[in-house]
């Protein structure tokens, strides 16, 4: 049996996971008034109740996402300044290695190079999900916010504010689901290599055989470091 | 099994009991015995070609109306003798009836709601031509009172769930003011109807034409919260009488309107279960008006933006996929991957 890498903690699945079941519930809940004359929606509405137990569901989901995000900005706060893990270890940050790596990639995809770019902790690929992520929740919970108190917002802020939400909140929500069904569905599930399911959000470990394919760098780091601690 | 037969006389006297009562109001409503003639189905007279213009008048229809207890000669009041000439005059909904109103030993009416629909935008207008102030829409437009279609059966619970919002705990009170105000705000129709019968003259481009009104308005209410919601059966949501008024239809540069700038705060607030907290900047927020360059830039160029980032985003990722994918099928047909 080969050697696990551990790649999430217990704590990073759970935060994923209180993220994509209120993303699910939401979509389900939110799209059906987006499209109001949809006959597909039509019937995800009439499994969920209609209208009026809608809105109370996704307003429950939104709050469970809003505390997940809030719980995860609190994370990282903590980790990096709290717990002052070096500001190098942000393996999410872009950098200029992405723009290289996308443009390795590039070459490979189109048969002039025949070398795969070698990926650390988190390729291109996972850092614009992540910052995706952290756009889309911006933008979503905010204008959600709005919508879900327009009286109080407009006490401070211009009504415009309220309209600008509703377009925000409607069009970003439809990023954010084709973003997930095509590009996020892809690389973990459709994507042949992958084929069916990248199981590393549940069991939160990679295989050797895995960490030499997708986070080359990553395990070479891991075994110097073994390597100068024995 | 004495119990099962008191029981079932208790069933059979009430069927009794209503279908006395039944006939009696039809009676009622034909004291001059107008059913000889147009209870008929087939009385009527060809009209052009081969069509058949039918005088008859369904009597279940008309007992279920509005106006059930009130009788023909009432509203037909330029009939005064048998037989009636051809073509009677069309009523005028202004006139009085033997109805009595409640509290009050005056014909009934429906003067008032005739005045302010003649100030109206919808009324007439001197500086309109003849054209123009004939295609507005008058009483029998809106209140659509055509006795030989069969009323539809769920009309009354769609309109339930519009009026108890407000008037569900109003209790003894409630109904006495609901009866003695008839003529507030009551609809006589479910909110999708109202906005439908709106729109099948806002929206149409050929009507609109003359008046030089803004045609986007039935397209911006159908794309924003309350039009999609009420198509989603979430009726507490404004239909276009719950700002626009019913009969009081005014353009919101008018500083009678409801949608006045002045007024728009106490439209958005005038209901409890709609926007009672609504401040002065909620209630300048325009809408369902299709935002342009001119008229709201700010939202103009909010909406283009979020069309182009989601357009240019998905497209760099759907090209990144195809590549990707592209890569492993090119690998299989070369034979160089399992």
């Amino acid at each position: 049996m080969s050697r696990e890498y551990i790649r999430f903690s217990r704590n990073q699945r759970l935060q994923h996971i209180f993220m994509f079941v209120p993303f699910i519930i939401l979509v389900l809940t939110g799209f059906p008034i987006k499209f109001p004359e949809s006959t597909f929606w039509t019937m995800v509405f009439s499994v969920i109740g209609g209208i009026d137990t809608a809105r109370v569901i996704h307003r429950f989901s939104a709050a469970v996402m809003i505390l997940d995000f809030g719980f995860h900005i609190f994370y990282i706060f903590y980790n990096t300044i709290i717990k002052r893990a070096p500001f190098s270890k942000l393996y999410l940050l872009p950098n200029m290695k992405d723009a290289r790596d996308i443009y390795q990639n590039l070459k490979y995809f189109l048969f002039i190079s025949e070398e795969r770019p070698k990926f650390h902790k988190f390729s291109y690929i996972e850092k614009f999900d992540y910052w995706a992520v952290f756009w889309g929740m911006f933008i979503m919970a905010g204008s959600g916010l709005v919508l879900w108190f327009p009286e109080e917002v407009s006490r401070l802020l211009p009504g415009v504010v309220i309209q600008i939400a509703y377009i925000a909140h409607s069009d970003e929500a439809l990023l954010a689901f084709l973003a997930i069904i095509i590009w996020h569905f892809y690389n973990v599930h459709f994507n042949p290599r992958v084929w069916p399911a990248n199981m590393v959000w549940f069991k939160g470990t990679l295989t050797e055989e895995e960490m030499e394919h997708e986070h080359p760098l990553e395990l070479e780091e891991i075994k110097a470091k073994e390597k100068a601690s024995s | 099994m004495p119990a099962m037969i008191y029981k079932h006389s208790f069933v059979l006297i009430l069927g009794i009991f209503l279908s006395i009562s039944q006939t009696g109001m039809g009676q009622q409503a034909d004291a001059e015995n107008c059913y000889l003639c147009h209870g008929l189905a087939t009385l009527g007279i060809s009209a052009e070609g081969n069509s058949f213009r039918s005088f008859e008048v369904s009597s279940k229809a008309y007992q279920h109306s509005t106006h059930r207890n009130v009788i023909c000669r009432d509203c037909h009041t330029d009939i005064t003798q048998f037989p009636h000439p051809e073509e009677p005059e069309k009523v005028d909904c202004s006139k009085s009836c033997h109805i009595t109103k409640p509290f009050a030993l005056t014909g009934y009416s429906h003067f008032d709601q005739s005045e302010t629909h003649a100030i109206s935008a919808h009324g007439y207008n001197p500086e309109h031509t003849a054209a123009m102030n004939a295609s507005k829409p008058e009483c029998k437009y809106c209140h659509n009172n055509t006795f030989r279609n069969v009323i539809e059966e769920d009309v009354l619970s769609e309109n339930s769930t519009h009026c108890t919002r407000c008037h569900e705990d109003e209790g003894l009170a409630g109904v006495i003011l609901h009866v003695s105000s008839h003529s507030g705000h009551r609809t006589a129709a479910a909110s999708v109807k109202v906005v439908a019968l709106c729109s099948s003259c806002h929206g149409n481009q050929s009507y609109m034409r003359d008046f030089d009104i803004n045609l986007t308005q039935v397209a911006g209410y159908e794309n924003h919260f309350h039009g999609k919601a009420l198509k989603r059966g979430l009726d507490e949501v404004a239909n276009c009488m719950d700002c626009h008024r019913n009969h009081l239809n005014l353009p919101a540069d008018d500083p009678n309107s409801s949608t006045h700038p002045n007024n728009i705060q106490m439209t958005c607030s005038a209901n409890t279960y709609c926007h009672s907290d609504a401040t002065p900047k909620f209630a300048a927020a325009a809408i369902h008006s299709k935002p342009t360059m001119k008229n709201n830039p700010v939202l103009f160029y909010t909406e283009w933006g979020f069309i182009i980032l989601t357009a240019g985003v998905m497209a760099l990722l759907f090209a990144h996929i195809l590549l990707d994918f592209g890569r492993w099928v090119g690998d299989i047909m070369l034979g160089r991957k399992k």
